[in-house]
């Protein structure tokens, strides 16, 4: 299958999870409550989290076509046959320079020749041209694609693995921990490194690795709140009362993780987005990531005139993401668990 | 607890504060006159038969000499005796081998070293012997030395045979544990090394090879005293024979930190110092040049004729980063530099350094490197390569037209570097400056045209009706190195080619080119002496990648260039030659194996207060020549660094006015 | 406390046992000792060089099974050279590693161990003022600053760092390192700063709940009612208790000191550790990349010990036991 109509899929299977997330969240009093007092403390926050998500939610439906025919000369005649995303479709098909240029000029920066789109350039363009803003937008579907698959990954190994130990306990927890200790114990960037370099590079394996090294500490939690919640009354009661374990699990124990799940998953988001950062430096990142924008540019500082475009516009996004998700992320968690968590992950 | 606290921010205040300069160099080395320098990698080895990489050059060219030199001002490069009395010229034997009878220098000493001691205690140099060169080229031939060039050297008499003979008695284990120079004896030698005399040798060839000489003009050939190999094997605490350098050569290496910093002293019992009345041409400062060494001031009187070296010390800093390296260039802290391409700008203007530059009192120096930049197709592959025929040559011509190498050097190198036509680059025999490569100009019309005749019409592939799909492999997965190939990328879009960089880690590329399974590559190469041969071998086909880990990666399998490169190869350079190497350049204009892109130009900068520059090139010795003016750079270096102080001081007043209103509530309640 | 050091030196031990098998099966499956070695000696080495290399290297043997000889494989000789110290030569050129790894120690030391030192007494002292503060305009300011210090990507304040305050105000080299004592602090002022900026946002922030709740604790209350000063029931009541959640974040720490710092060690030119591991990355050196994390596991295990140790020390209710 071609990887838009994959990407595309994978758009609406998220849309309909959110859905169902939300129509959840209405019908359960306390998670609706929740969500109410979200939206009044961070009202602001929660918004850009939002028109990030919508960025790269945009970003990630793409088809085929529509694009017009462009000039001979320098024309592009692959991208007539590639789909395009509904963030590309903001910008001309060929919306690029032959160099840098900086914001609105309407002059190439270096040399005097006249732009092709005079005045267009929001934030100017990269070395080979590329529309700055339209590169930065492009970035936030890699930041989601970090932190959302590698949560897709994270989330459900942990409660796996955590649960399963924490609940039937013996050789299977200890195996569970030893597991989770020699992971540990090797140091984590390291270790990223290692699991890439054997992976190799792309989205997927950068995810699966940084899934790898985040899995550990969700795990130590879910497993000990699951042995606080084997011991509890009513699961005894259960049990004592012949409920199948299945049973005890899906209805006892996972219902009292769910607010863990979400505190954790914010938390680890920014994280995972900052390690993708420092991945990139090492050149074993995700093509198109901020992190790559700010690599690539970083050797710009030096220029005379000095080129800051691109290295602000980047960095700038990586910031109001990480800050935001880092503020709502600290909302989330006060409200929804002020004690348990408070070691940091 | 507080006072503790308060004490130990105080202390740690007081450090930062008389830390706060920009020198990286203590304050009584100022007045002397040391080089400052960079090296961007860490050397891999300095033993002289293995070391091939510039870095590894860099620093043990001045600490090992070689029998001949170039000299250091001449152009096009001219050989001058170096530790040789003369530059021999070969002498044919009734059999058809060719010889040549090198006399060396006497009375040439090592530096001094502990390892002498092996020769007879308390020692701690001897004299270097014509045995000891003969000692450096079994060494090549020796496989346990890694040496990469054993067979570059092959056509000297019994060399290949001295090595398996070597090989053979190595297994037996008592004969492995003898010294290294008895081993070496009791293999037999090697026949075409005659020993002539404590200061005379002779090199016996199977047959013609003028390149011989080159060779010896690259530490490969460098006598290496057996004492030190035998000594510095890595064990007992002592170092690997790699990891020191032991030579004649004018400068020590004193400290050898590879991974910060490497320092080399004037040796004072260099012969070029204890004996300047010997004249040694490797020892003086050349009395001619070119005209315009007399304009860029490198003819100066008060050079001319005198005894090398005039430095008395150089300093080696690693610097991986190249923004870092140049700012401290700016700053005055290295007295050499590239330019990088960042601030390209603001140093050069219309081809000559920039008025700002200019008024720094900096010199600026070009020079094309004898190299040969290029995207290479697999020639095995179905689609791109000879399988493909007829097809795969328009195919390989229509890209070719669609890469405009002048614009790529235009936004990576700020034009540093001339468009390539052939793989020769300017300066070496065979270079033709006026030859127009048909298919490397940006002709995009004429581009689709071929690309239509390939069966591609508007680069669609008629098998899938989708734009032709080739990818384009790199082992560099650094975001600059993206960049880069985005370039080609978006220049092969332009006729309907869609090509995917697929840039992956080294085991997996080195995985691909081994099978073969690659498309497209870009790669480049910098002469090891300047000859043709070292070029157009590049395209040998039993230099094959994939067939025999050469270096050809491009598979280019062409039985007329194999047998013209075969007549050319060991050709002194006359018209016939010229002809040949014309008709293989006709081959690759029509195959096109290669897209060439451009010959490097190097352009170096050197600050007011150094002396006696001149870009070679070749990884040969330079900092014999060169020289500083210390005051002059301490009072630059003054004037350029003062540090600006006064956002520190409104930081602190900021946070001070941050904690006042409270630190005054907090006292009250106190009271 | 012996009996249970002891097995928790035990279960240590079978930990490090994970890593390296781990560590084995990461290596050595993926990469062909081939083309390590033809990444070391070039692309110019003939056959049998690069045979003569896998061997010296140890890379000839069976990887897992020897049928003639079971113990000589490549798992067992990674095992025992591990377990045994002896790390070898480097993959990349063939520097013996513990050599490499003890010119190493001493540039990393001088920059993490200040380094540690001053971002604990910076956030420590940061974070009883906020607390102290707490519910005033400083203790708003401060919790807002922190959060938008963590957010900041650690290459930002590295490139800032430099362009800033090297280039533009020049107040220190811009890179580089010399182990002299005149010329050391120059040179690491400039990452300091940078890893003090990188670190202390998140410190201070944690410091600063720990410290908060502790204050809301009963004994508090009950010396404020026995008329202690409020600075007085800061520095000696809640600091000191607030010391075991405080201990379990720092001691943990302490071994990576050694291990230095890639990012801070890599940009600045200082030839740490870190540098060293990321020299190793580049230069496909899993020689002395496996020996960096196994290192790393061994001092993590340590820390962990150390920490429990610690807390008897600090806290006389804890019994290891």
């Amino acid at each position: 299958m071609e990887p838009h109509v994959w990407s595309n899929g994978v758009v609406a299977a998220l849309v309909l999870g959110a859905l169902t997330v939300g129509l959840a969240v209405r019908r359960s009093r306390v998670w609706r409550e929740a969500a109410r007092d979200l939206v009044r403390r961070r009202p602001l926050a929660l918004g850009i989290v939002a028109l990030f998500a919508l960025v790269a939610g945009l970003d990630s439906v793409a088809w085929v076509g529509g694009a017009g025919a462009s000039g001979p000369e320098r024309g592009d005649f692959v991208a007539l046959h590639k789909p395009r995303s509904a963030v590309d479709r903001l910008f001309p098909v060929d919306f690029q320079e032959r160099s840098y240029s900086a914001p609105l000029a309407s002059r190439e920066f270096y040399g005097d020749a006249p732009l092709r789109y005079p005045r267009r350039h929001l934030l100017g363009t990269d070395i080979l041209g590329r529309d700055v803003l339209h590169l930065t937008l492009k970035g936030t579907r890699v930041a989601f694609l970090i932190g959302g698959l590698t949560g897709l990954i994270v989330i459900p190994l942990a409660l796996l693995f955590g649960v399963s130990a924490g609940y039937f306990g013996g050789r299977w927890d200890d195996f569970v921990f030893f597991l989770m200790s020699t992971l540990a114990s090797m140091p984590s960037l390291l270790l990223l490194i290692a699991l890439i370099m054997a992976l190799g590079r792309g989205p997927l394996q950068v995810c699966v690795a940084l899934g790898v090294t985040s899995w550990v500490g969700f795990c130590r939690v879910t497993r000990g709140e699951t042995l606080k919640l084997r011991e509890l009354d009513y699961v005894q009661a259960a049990r004592a009362l012949g409920v199948s374990e299945p049973r005890i699990i899906l209805r006892h124990v996972l219902p009292n993780l769910t607010h863990l799940v979400v505190i954790t998953f914010v938390l680890l988001f920014s994280g995972l987005v900052l390690s993708e950062a420092i991945l990139s430096w090492l050149g074993i990142g995700i093509d198109g990531s901020w992190g790559q924008m700010i690599d690539q540019a970083r050797d710009e500082l030096s220029r005379e005139p000095v080129i800051w475009w691109n290295l602000g516009a980047a960095s700038l996004a990586l910031f109001g993401l990480i800050l935001t998700v880092n503020v709502v992320g600290d909302a989330v968690r006060d409200i929804l668990d002020p004690r348990t968590l408070r070691e940091r992950l | 607890m507080t006072r503790c606290a308060l004490l130990a921010a105080g202390v740690g205040l007081a450090l930062l504060a008389s830390a706060c300069t920009n020198d990286p160099y203590p304050e009584q080395d100022s007045g002397r006159r040391i080089f400052y320098t960079t090296f961007g990698e860490p050397p891999k080895t300095l033993d002289p038969q293995v070391a091939y990489s510039t870095s590894d050059h860099l620093v043990l060219s001045n600490a090992y000499e070689t029998l001949l030199e170039y000299h250091f001002l001449k152009r096009p490069y001219t050989l001058i005796p170096g530790l040789a009395r003369e530059v021999p010229e070969p002498r044919r034997l009734p059999d058809g081998r060719v010889a040549y009878r090198f006399r060396l220098l006497e009375g040439v000493r090592y530096h001094d070293d502990p390892s002498f001691g092996l020769a007879g205690a308390g020692r701690t140099t001897r004299e270097m012997r014509a045995d000891d060169v003969v000692f450096g080229i079994q060494r090549i031939a020796d496989a346990a030395v890694n040496s990469p060039v054993i067979g570059n050297f092959e056509k000297i008499v019994g060399l290949r045979a001295f090595s398996r003979r070597l090989d053979e008695l190595r297994s037996d284990a008592a004969f492995a544990a003898q010294r290294i120079d008895a081993q070496y004896t009791a293999a037999g030698g090697v026949e075409g090394l005659r020993i002539l005399g404590p200061h005379e040798f002779e090199v016996v060839l199977e047959e013609s090879y003028p390149q011989i000489l080159y060779w010896f003009a690259m530490p490969f050939t460098s006598p290496v005293p057996w004492e030190a190999v035998a000594w510095y094997d890595g064990e007992g605490g002592r170092h690997h024979f790699a990891e020191v350098a032991v030579g004649t050569g004018p400068f020590r290496l004193v400290r050898y930190d590879k991974r910060s910093r490497i320092v080399m002293e004037r040796n004072p019992a260099w012969y070029g110092i204890e004996h300047p009345e010997w004249k040694a041409p490797g020892a003086t400062y050349p009395r001619e040049g070119e005209p315009q060494d007399r304009e860029a001031g490198r003819l100066d009187p008060a050079y001319v004729g005198r005894p090398l070296p005039f430095l008395e010390r150089i300093e080696f800093r690693l610097e991986k980063e190249s923004i870092p390296a140049f700012t401290k260039f700016l700053q005055g802290y290295y007295d050499a530099s590239g330019i990088i391409k960042e601030s390209f700008d603001r140093v050069i203007r219309e081809d000559a350094l920039s008025p700002e530059m200019a008024a720094l009192g900096m010199q600026l120096e070009r020079s094309v490197t004898p190299g040969v930049y290029y995207l290479g197709f697999n020639m095995t592959d179905p689609v791109v390569g000879t399988p493909a025929g007829e097809r795969g040559r328009k195919l390989r011509q229509a890209m070719s037209l669609a890469v405009d190498a002048r614009e790529f050097l235009r936004i990576f190198l700020n034009g540093r570097g001339i468009p390539a036509h052939s793989p020769l680059p300017p300066g070496l025999f065979g270079h033709d400056p006026d030859y127009e490569n048909p298919w490397r100009s940006l002709e995009l019309a004429r581009a689709r045209e071929l690309l239509a005749q390939a069966g591609y019409a508007r680069g669609l592939d008629p098998d899938t009706g989708q734009p032709l799909r080739l990818t384009f492999d790199t082992a560099d997965t650094s975001a600059a190195g993206r960049l880069r190939y985005q370039f080609f990328v978006d220049a092969w879009k332009r006729i309907g080619i869609d090509v995917e960089i697929a840039a992956t880690n080294y085991n997996q590329f080195r995985e691909k080119v081994r099978n073969g399974s690659y498309q497209l590559f870009m790669w480049g190469w910098i002469a090891d002496y300047p000859d043709p041969e070292n070029f157009l071998f590049l395209l040998w086909s039993p230099m094959g990648q994939t067939a025999s880990g050469g270096p050809n990666t491009a598979n280019f399998s062409d039985p007329d260039y194999d047998a013209l490169f075969l007549q050319m190869k060991n050709r002194v350079n006359d018209a016939r030659r010229l002809e040949i190497i014309r008709v293989m350049q006709g081959i690759l204009e029509r195959e096109r194996p290669w897209i060439e892109l451009f010959h490097p130009e190097d352009y170096a900068l050197y600050h007011a207060w150094v002396r006696n520059v001149k870009p070679m090139g070749l990884p040969v010795p330079t900092l014999k020549y060169r020289d500083v003016d210390p005051e002059r750079r301490a009072e630059l270096r003054e004037a350029w660094n003062r540090p600006v102080r006064w956002p520190a001081y409104a930081l602190g007043a900021m946070a001070l006015g941050l904690f006042l209103p409270a630190v005054r509530t907090f006292l009250r309640e106190r009271q | 406390m012996l009996a249970y050091l002891l097995r928790r030196t035990l279960y240590g031990l079978v930990t490090v046992l994970g890593v390296l098998l781990f560590l084995f099966v990461l290596f050595f499956l993926y990469a062909t000792p081939e083309d390590v070695a033809r990444r070391a000696l070039g692309e110019k080495a003939p056959p049998e060089v690069i045979q003569r290399w896998l061997v010296n290297h140890g890379y000839d043997k069976p990887r897992f099974w020897n049928a003639e000889r079971p113990l000589d494989t490549m798992l067992v000789e990674h095992f025992r050279r591990m377990l045994t110290f002896d790390f070898g030569r480097s993959d990349a050129d063939d520097v013996p590693i513990k050599k490499r790894l003890g010119e190493g120690v001493l540039p990393s030391l001088a920059l993490t161990v200040p380094l540690f030192a001053m971002g604990l007494l910076i956030s420590m002292a940061l974070s009883l003022l906020v607390a102290f503060f707490r519910e005033t305009y400083i203790d708003r300011t401060g919790v807002i600053l922190c959060v938008l210090a963590m957010s900041v990507s650690i290459l930002i304040y590295i490139l800032g760092g430099q362009y800033l305050i090297g280039k533009l105000l020049r107040w220190f080299p811009i890179s580089g390192f010399d182990a002299s004592p005149a010329v050391i602090t120059r040179f690491l002022a400039l990452p300091w700063l940078v890893g003090l900026l990188n670190g202390v946002g998140s410190d201070v922030r944690f410091y600063r709940t720990v410290f908060v709740e502790e204050t809301s604790r009963d004994y508090v209350r009950t010396a404020r009612a026995k008329g202690a000063g409020d600075a007085r029931i800061m520095v000696h009541h809640v600091l000191r208790n607030a010391l075991i959640p405080i201990l379990t974040n720092v001691v943990v720490a302490i071994p990576f000191l050694f291990t230095g710092s890639i990012l801070l060690e890599s940009f600045f030119g200082i030839p740490g550790l870190g540098s060293i591991t990321v020299d190793a990355i580049n230069a496909n050196d899993f020689a002395t990349l496996r020996v960096m994390v196994y290192i790393g596991a061994l001092l993590f295990i340590a820390g962990q010990i150390l920490t429990d140790v610690a807390y008897t020390l600090v806290d006389p209710r804890v019994r290891l036991e």
